[in-house]
């Protein structure tokens, strides 16, 4: 299968993220939203390290590790995250993204 | 890899292990000033560490890590950053109702992060320093859990950060397929044939936005008032010091390397993106009315002023920037310290009337602050007329001049809202006098001196830089 | 020795660091002790330095130490550094000694002052400022002490701020200087721009090199720094400030409008005098402006009636006599004279202060009188100043430099007999209306009971002063008479040599000459102004004399031409110009920028969508570039 499938795949998963991350309210789904980015890189990394292989690079593999290093770090993230939203639930009983609004000019 | 080539790595490794070991200390209970006085001999371990490894440098760690005199120069100023700050932290969290322990492992890790990013030679260090530093910073913005506003500014920070961390991850996967390696030095060798694939330069510009984001330029700048406004003090110095100083030098070692300021169309995006951080910085804190807020504004400026020391990409473009970035870090690590000192339980020492008529009732720590603004400023006789002064000439070489003429404008527009904080300082005192803090004398009392020999390394750095420059060159030749 | 150079403006700088954030909280002997003690200290290290440097002087001719270096991009270094030649030598030695005395005389002068703590910090700045200024290797921190003295002169003439008129006095000389330091620092661009150095050895070098002779770069730069030269030392046409500075204290008036300040301009001129020789026009017009200063300056001084301003307008008429001896080329006769000058000068200040503290801030000298059983310190000491400023034959100091002068206004390279005869007439005239200040003051009957008299602080200095009065002559006689000139000598290290012009009539005839003119002089002040007489009272009545008296009072009407060319017009077009035509840029600008700010700030609305948006613009925006490009 041709790369450019993946890169098209991974840049419609990308932009659906993006959106989500732009329309959506709840601080968890866009939330989710960044993780679908994050994956969508991922499944880009992978492709190419294929990619990369094949041409007879021998440190391709470096992209495959590092596909686990963004995992790890999203975990983290979300662990940190999920966290601050639910701080954001105490306080608020919403984790609607629209009432954060105090600070401002 | 040998062992050999981790001595370099020593500073780092001390660093790292500070936040164990402050781990291991809150394990057993230990108080809040035995965890203070053990990060800062940590951290004065990891200044003697990066002098004791100094004559190993430039020493490559393969494939992730490069420690050259650069990086030790900006690993020094981190340091130094973080040594001031964890002083702040000490009388600013004894002060608040949470516990201010694991403050310091986060604060440690940040730290580690923004070391790391100096170092960093490849991609996934990259990713991992600025990550580390970024899922640090979330926490430590969110610290103070109970207070109004600082939720909801790490809860910004945390939807902006990864957004555009997601970005630079797709602008490392671009620069990956067309270059098939992601070390920087990799990518530079690929340079000649994939310069003019879109795709590669379209990779390019998304990490800008992750640089960006985290410099605070325009237009990926919003976020920067709120969250230096929700934050506790100390760590709103940290994010415009330390966090800045982090991903600059990882964005001056990856420009390097790469010569990206051969690229027209990069050339093009910095410049735009300098102008209008200078215009829009310098415009929206003129009337601001909250000091914290009003740095913020003032910092989206002042990275707008080091870009146009990037955009030549010579010696003295990069000699300029460490200045400026030293410089600058003084600067405003004594006007937050001067928040950090006058705010009490109840109030943050933020907004512009509890600042009036300060000269009158606390005549050092208003000088200290007037001292502080007049080097934003760039008055003479301050580091921060020096520092404008060589980022202009070095901007001058390469005939920049667009940004150049943007510079001198958005300065004098600049001037006119430091002058009326100072203004406000001298005022007709309105308020009853600030509380005297002598709960803990001995770190107040250490703050205090802090303070005055901050302000004195800005005289001092704006009348003799010879010595600062001097260091700067010699670290610089290491490379 | 050279390492110790930065102590002579660092005690002064220190003093009134001192004086400035303590002043406060000191106690007013501590205040003396300190501004005074700060200056002698530093006298006293020039004496030392100015001896080793004479017993041994330095192989390069100089002493020199860099303190510092600030920054410097490509060729213009700005460098915090010293150094010390013969010409700054004799300079300094003025400034700190002279300056030291004056410290002393303040100390009892000011005891009654409200303000004792500014004077001193303001005194002390203004050495440490001016001493900046003549040791100044670089033209960049001979700016900053030209500037520095500039101030501390406006801070000082005000001194006095609630008395009415006094600021106006201030404003005044600071914005009429201010004229001259604006065609000076064009000239230091445009010498800069052609030379690319502003360190002044390699200014110097470099000039003869780079300039042919007469060209006009040079002439312009060199007419640029004497129109700052000009207004610092009050010369023709920036001269109408120098009298309204009286208003300052006498030690004031003293030490920055008489012994130091205003002769800045005739020490860069000295400084450059490379770039002036290489200009034979901005030579001509240098004598052309000291001739006609000198004379005109003369003329007011005849007539004045407030003591301080017969002073000041001797003051301008002398530096004229320095102008036109740097004029013509005899550049160690014009620092002879700013030598000699310095004390005889600060004397008759610090003489005329006295008198005018005895006599309850009395300044018409018609009030004046019948002092001379008084009080005889002060009587002896002004009248040796005073016979020193009009030149009195062998015996003052004064003779001996302006008979230099007189003679090398004809003989010298640039001399003209016209110039000559001017300096003549200035000469009559300065020994007559010293005359008359002597005979006026001191003679006749009592007409203000004098108060207590002044304290042996203030008179000391004085006694000294007096003293250098007479002798300072004596290190340069006239070569015709003895053999000796310890003065040029040693200034000419720095300065060419005078060179004179051929077939000439002795030196005997133009010396006999300017004595005689001198005593002639001094007689008809005795007989115009000792007890009732006749001639005058006779003039009095002439409408003809009574209005040239008038012309000459008003310092030739200056002021009102000025007024009328420039200030009336001016203030006509600013009442055109109501809604303010001109500042329409910079209002936009600030109004533009208030505009942009409230389009901004709707920008930070606090709202996360909103901020998302922000980040998304952006990467647009560069995607959209990509595609242009």
């Amino acid at each position: 299968m041709p790369v450019q499938y993946y890169i098209f795949l991974s840049i419609v998963l990308f932009c659906i993220g993006v959106m989500g991350v732009l329309m959506r309210r709840n601080a968890i789904i866009i939330f989710m939203c960044v993780e679908l980015m994050l994956n969508a890189v991922n499944l880009l990394m992978v492709a190419f390290s294929k990619m990369w292989a094949d041409a007879g690079r021998v440190d391709a593999a470096g992209a495959q590790i590092f596909v686990f290093f963004i995992m790890v770090v999203a975990a983290a993230e979300v662990a940190v995250g999920l966290a601050i939203i639910v701080m954001v639930y105490r306080k608020s009983q919403s984790v609607d993204i629209n009432i954060m609004n105090r600070l401002k000019n | 890899m040998n062992e050999l080539q981790l001595i370099p790595l020593l500073p780092f490794i001390i660093l790292a292990m500070a936040s164990v070991v402050t781990i291991l200390l809150i394990a057993f209970r230990l108080s809040h000033t035995v965890i203070q006085v053990t990060g800062f001999l940590m951290m004065c371990l990891v200044v003697f560490a990066t002098w004791y490894v100094r004559d190993t440098l430039p020493e490559e760690v393969p494939p992730l890590f490069i420690v050259d005199g650069q990086a030790a120069l900006f690993t020094g100023v981190i340091i130094f950053c973080v040594l001031v700050i964890g002083l702040f932290s000490y009388i600013y969290f004894e002060e608040r109702e949470e516990n201010p322990k694991e403050y310091y492992i986060l604060l440690f890790l940040a730290t580690l992060g923004a070391a790391i990013l100096t170092i960093s030679q490849h991609f996934i260090s990259l990713f991992i320093g600025l990550e580390l530093l970024s899922v640090s910073l979330y926490a430590l913005i969110a610290y103070l859990r109970n207070r109004n506003n600082a939720v909801e500014a790490g809860m910004k920070y945390l939807v902006l950060a990864a957004l555009s961390s997601a970005f630079l991850l797709f602008g490392m996967a671009l620069i990956y397929m067309e270059a098939g390696s992601m070390k920087f030095s990799g990518i530079a060798e690929k340079l000649p044939q994939v310069s003019s694939s879109p795709l590669f330069l379209m990779g390019l510009g998304t990490i800008v936005v992750a640089i960006g984001f985290k410099l605070a330029l325009v237009p990926f700048h919003l976020w920067a008032a709120d969250v230096y406004q929700g934050s506790p003090t100390p760590v709103t110095a940290f994010i415009a010091t330390i966090s800045k100083i982090g991903t600059f030098a990882v964005l001056l070692r990856f420009a390097q390397t790469i010569h990206l300021q051969q690229y027209p169309l990069i050339i093009a995006i910095f410049s735009v993106i300098a102008i209008s951080s200078m215009i829009v910085g310098n415009i929206l804190a003129l009337r601001q009315q909250n000091l914290k807020r009003l740095l913020a504004y003032s910092s989206i400026a002042h990275f707008g002023y080091l870009l146009v020391a990037f955009l030549p990409g010579n010696e003295a473009g990069t000699e300029a920037a460490a200045f400026y970035l030293i410089a600058y870090s003084i600067t405003l690590l004594s006007a937050f310290g001067v928040i950090t000192l006058l705010s009490s339980r109840e109030h943050e020492a933020e907004t512009l009337d509890i600042y009036t008529g300060l000269i009158w009732r606390r005549p050092v720590v208003a000088t200290i602050l007037a001292i502080s603004l007049f080097s934003l400023a760039g008055i003479p006789l301050t580091a921060g007329f020096l520092a404008k002064f060589f980022v202009l000439s070095a901007g001058v070489q390469q005939a920049v001049w667009l940004p150049l003429a943007v510079l001198i404008l958005t300065s004098v527009i600049g001037l006119y809202y430091y002058l009326r904080v100072i203004n406000t300082l001298f005022g007709t005192s309105g308020t009853a006098d600030v509380m005297q803090k002598t709960v803990h004398p001995f770190f107040h009392v250490s703050t205090y001196i802090t303070l005055v020999v901050l302000a004195g390394m800005l005289f001092w750095i704006g009348v003799f830089p010879g010595l600062v420059l001097q260091g700067i060159r010699l670290f610089l030749l290491l490379h | 020795m050279q390492q110790y150079l930065y102590l002579i403006p660092a005690l002064p700088l220190a003093g009134f660091l001192v004086l400035s954030l303590a002043g406060r909280y000191l106690s007013r002997n501590f205040i003396a002790g300190i501004g005074a003690g700060s200056i002698c200290i530093s006298a006293l290290i020039t004496i030392l330095l100015s001896a080793r440097f004479l017993q041994s002087p330095p192989e390069t001719g100089a002493y020199t130490q860099v303190l510092w270096h600030w920054f410097s991009v490509e060729g213009l270094v700005s460098n915090i550094s010293l150094r010390v030649d013969s010409l700054s030598l004799v300079f300094i030695c003025i400034i700190t000694f002279i300056g030291a005395l004056i410290h002393i005389y303040s100390i009892a002068f000011m005891r009654e002052d409200r303000d004792y703590a500014r004077f001193f910090a303001s005194m002390n700045l203004f050495v440490c400022a001016m001493l900046m200024l003549v040791m100044a290797d670089n033209l960049v921190l001979l700016y900053l002490g030209w500037e520095g003295v500039g101030l501390c002169s406006y801070l000082l003439i005000g001194f006095w701020y609630e008395t009415p008129g006094n600021y106006r006095a201030a404003n005044k000389a600071f914005v009429i200087t201010r004229i001259g330091d604006t065609a000076m620092i064009i000239g230091l661009f445009l010498l800069f721009k052609e030379l690319g150095t502003l360190y002044i050895p390699d200014v110097l070098a470099r000039a003869t090199q780079h300039f042919s002779s007469g060209a006009d770069g040079v002439t312009l730069i060199a007419i640029l720094l004497l129109c700052g030269g000009m207004g610092k030392s009050a010369q023709l046409p920036l001269q109408t400030w120098l009298p309204d500075a009286m208003a300052g204290p006498s030690p004031v008036s003293a030490l920055i409008h008489a012994a130091t300040m205003v002769t800045a301009g005739v020490y860069l001129i000295a400084r450059m005098h490379t770039i002036f020789e290489l200009s034979p026009v901005a030579m001509q017009i240098t004598a052309i402006v000291g001739a006609v200063t000198l004379f005109v300056a003369g003329c007011s001084a005849m007539v004045q009636t407030d003591i301080k301003r017969i002073l000041a307008y001797s003051t301008i008429s002398q530096i004229g006599y320095m102008f036109l001896a740097l004029g013509v080329g005899a550049w160690s006769a014009g620092i002879f004279h700013f030598f000699t000058h310095a004390f005889f000068k600060a004397l008759l200040f610090l003489a005329a202060g006295a008198v005018i503290e005895t006599l309850h801030h009395e300044h018409n000298i018609f009030k004046m009188g019948g002092l001379r059983k008084t009080m005889p310190v002060i009587f002896w000491t002004f009248t040796i100043g005073a016979a020193a400023l009009a030149a009195l034959p062998l015996v003052t100091a004064g003779f001996f430099s302006k008979d230099q002068i007189l003679w090398y206004a004809w003989s010298a390279g640039g001399g003209h007999p016209v110039l000559w005869a001017l300096a003549l007439a200035g000469a009559f005239i300065t020994a007559l209306y010293s005359t008359r200040l002597i005979l006026v003051v001191f003679w006749g009957e009592m007409k203000t009971t004098p108060g207590h008299l002044p304290s042996r602080v203030m008179t000391v200095p004085l006694v000294i002063l007096a003293f250098f009065s007479v002798a300072a002559g004596w290190i340069e006689w006239p070569h015709n008479i003895l053999h000796v000139d310890l003065f040029s000598e040693e200034v000419q290290h720095v300065l060419p040599a005078t060179v004179l012009k051929e077939g000439l009539p002795a030196e005997i005839v133009f010396q006999l000459i300017a004595v005689v003119v001198s005593l002639i002089g001094i007689y008809s002040g005795y007989s115009l102004y000792y007890g009732q007489s006749p001639l005058l009272q006779q003039w009095k009545q002439s409408p003809t004399v009574m209005s040239v008296r008038d012309f000459f009072f008003s310092g030739w009407r200056f002021d009102q031409l000025y007024d009328a060319l420039i200030v009336r017009p001016f203030l006509f077009i600013t009442r055109i110009n109501k809604s303010d035509i001109s500042d329409k840029l910079y209002t936009a600008i600030a109004n533009v920028s208030m505009l942009l700010n409230r389009q901004f700030s709707v920008t930070q609305n606090g709202s996360l969508r909103w901020y998302v948006t922000g980040v998304l613009i952006g990467i647009l925006f560069i995607i959209t570039l990509q595609l242009l490009l």
